[in-house]
């Protein structure tokens, strides 16, 4: 691709307050984006129902993690001692769910854990090697003091100039400018 | 000044029951020694030792099974259940309280009021509803009219186990978790006059001090009020099983309560979905806690094969018992853990409201499945008789009354604590399309 037709990823709005930022995000959930993001250099709170992001569907993953971790202890367990290598121990049954129990549950935890982690990369599309928001000079301060909003061209109402006005005019940013691809 | 005192003296109480408890373990240890120097060396100590514990097994089995049928013995029992059940959810509330404080929490500020009017229960109420336990002592703890020169596992346990440290420790110790919990609730009132940050101070450095007494005592108490139905039963984790129980209980008890209140209009202003579904969260905590802890007691004594401790799981495996037991297993865990997996959930009264009904009948049914085995013939299995929804409804219905009566009494929270606007200003962000008309 030549540099004199890069395609624009987005817009890019800057703000200096949490509290700036936090009203320019009602004000993009309201309009009805659906393909953008703020970025904050720390977690704020209520920031999920600013945005309008639902409940994220991760636990699904945990919850099938943990059923797959809890059923493997338990028929591992018994076709082990049960089939396997049948030896008593203590006088107790080749197999009763009693003893399987603490191994069933560490694996119920582990595999949840697996599950949530993996989860919520493939949610996030991650790992992600390449964003176009890295190349922005002023975006570094994103981790440091400023604030930001990412409309997406992606996005279905994205329009070049209104989508700026809006920015600007409506949300109050410091500045916006456009992102290249 | 007056609050350094009152502090000393709680420490002086706490230091005298401690004392209490370790002057009869010193004497029983004394004595103990004198008795073992005119004997010999016993032939073989191991063997006799387990011939003393089956033994021993047998004779809690005797005594479960052979007690009889006598009213006043199974009033007694019953209305003991009814009894743990409300003193549940009153030291739950006085636990809620201890963390809140600990953790100087701003979240729970808004129904701090109401944990505190259920923990101030304790005194005088609870306190009072133990007399009719103390006058039917003999009827409900056999241990009371067993010699102990007769009986090893008593023998043993008689630095505890014997006629006035019974009497005068118990009352003592219902006594003292009312103190503490009118402490906080008096300085939590003060407060809503002046606003002062001491009394938030005040309130930490006692629950600092109290958790770890709160920890020692309630062990304490449910040995003598429910373990000791059995006394031959060793089981380490018994009191933290109680008090999971207990503080289960009542959580899901104040996000009904809370919830109720909220409707009604007095914590209408400061309720907000972050308490209800907080405790949702915690109680749905305390679900796993719960089960955590039975499963590691029965677990343990089913894997060591102790005959002195299996006896107690082996009486509650007769008959239909058994089928309690396995009550316990699925509605006291497996019911609310998989209905409350779902975050909504602890928001939804009309899911939570039934399973408030739902967690009072399990943990009535735990309470039951503790004490109603000693008595009857185990083969007969659980008992339902018109004593228990008497005793346990009745005996509701009057601490509800006066929980509202002092309710009134007071602000509905606390009005003037540093940390309240924190607590109801957090997350207040307008539905989508609330902003869009501006």
């Amino acid at each position: 691709m030549s540099a004199s037709v890069a395609r624009p990823h987005g817009l890019l709005a800057e703000f200096e307050t949490p509290a700036d930022v936090m009203n320019a995000a009602i004000r993009c959930r309201d309009a009805g984006f659906t393909k953008w993001d703020v970025y904050t250099p720390f977690p704020i709170h209520g920031m999920d129902e600013a945005m309008g992001v639902k409940k994220s569907p991760v636990g699904w993953f945990t919850f099938v993690g943990g059923v797959t971790g809890f059923f493997t202890g338990m028929t591992m367990i018994w076709f082990m001692n049960k089939f396997d290598y049948p030896l008593v121990v203590g006088g107790k049954p080749l197999f009763t769910p009693l003893y399987a129990f603490p191994v069933s549950y560490e694996l119920t935890i582990l595999l949840g854990a697996f599950a949530t982690l993996f989860g919520m990369l493939f949610l996030n599309r991650l790992p992600r090697l390449y964003n176009p928001l890295l190349k922005v000079e002023r975006f570094k301060r994103a981790s440091n003091d400023r604030f930001f909003v990412c409309i997406e061209a992606a996005d279905p109402k994205y329009a070049p100039e209104a989508t700026r006005e809006f920015l600007a005019d409506q949300c109050h940013a410091m500045a916006v400018e456009t992102v290249e691809e | 000044m007056k609050t350094l005192t009152r502090f000393f003296g709680m420490l002086v109480a706490c230091l005298a029951l401690l004392g209490w408890v370790g002057f009869g373990t010193v004497q029983a240890l004394a004595e103990d020694a004198a008795s073992a120097k005119p004997e010999t060396v016993a032939a073989a100590p191991g063997v006799t030792a387990a011939a003393d514990a089956h033994v021993h097994a047998a004779d809690g089995h005797a005594h479960a099974a052979g007690e009889g049928k006598n009213l006043l013995r199974e009033i007694g029992l019953r209305y003991l259940t009814a009894y743990m059940f409300c003193l549940s959810i009153c030291v739950g509330a006085l636990f809620l309280l201890f963390i809140h404080h600990l953790f100087d929490a701003s979240w729970s500020v808004p129904i701090r009021r109401v944990v505190e009017q259920m923990a101030a229960l304790l005194f005088p109420w609870m306190l009072i509803l133990l007399i009719p336990i103390l006058l039917l002592q003999r009827q409900i703890y056999p241990w009371l009219s067993i010699d102990p020169a007769g009986d090893h596992s008593l023998e043993v346990k008689r630095a505890l186990f014997n006629v006035p440290t019974f009497n005068i420790l118990l009352p003592l110790l219902v006594a003292s978790w009312g103190l503490i919990a009118h402490t906080f609730r008096k300085w939590s009132i003060a407060q809503d006059k002046d606003g002062a940050a001491i009394w938030t101070r005040k309130a930490r450095v006692l629950a600092a001090v109290g958790i770890f007494y709160f920890a020692f005592s309630l062990t304490l108490g449910c040995i003598y009020l429910m373990k000791s139905l059995q006394h031959q039963f060793f089981s380490t984790m018994y009191g933290v099983y109680y008090f999971a129980g207990s503080v289960w209980t009542a959580l899901i008890t104040v996000w009904v309560v809370t919830l109720w209140l909220k409707i009604k209009g007095p914590l209408s202003q400061v309720i907000h979905q972050r308490q209800i579904q907080d405790v949702g969260v915690w109680f749905f905590a305390f679900t796993v806690f719960y089960a955590y802890i039975h499963f590691s007691q029965y677990f343990l004594i089913w894997n060591a094969a102790l005959p002195e401790e299996t006896f107690w799981y082996v009486n509650r495996e007769q008959g239909s018992w058994k089928w309690v037991g396995f009550t316990i297993l699925f509605g006291h865990f497996f019911v609310p853990f998989l209905v409350l997996l779902n975050q909504d959930v602890k928001m939804n009264p009309a899911i939570m409201v039934p399973m408030c009904g739902w967690a009072w009948l399990m943990h009535f049914v735990d309470m039951t499945y503790n004490i109603m085995p000693t008595y009857g013939p185990l083969k007969m299995g659980p008992q339902v008789s018109f004593w228990d929804p008497l005793f346990w409804f009745g005996m509701l219905a009057l601490l509800g009354f006066f929980f509202l009566r002092n309710f009134r009494s007071a602000a509905p929270y606390p009005l003037r604590d540093p940390r309240l606007k924190e607590a109801i200003t957090h997350h207040v962000i307008p539905a989508p399309g609330a902003a869009a008309h501006h």
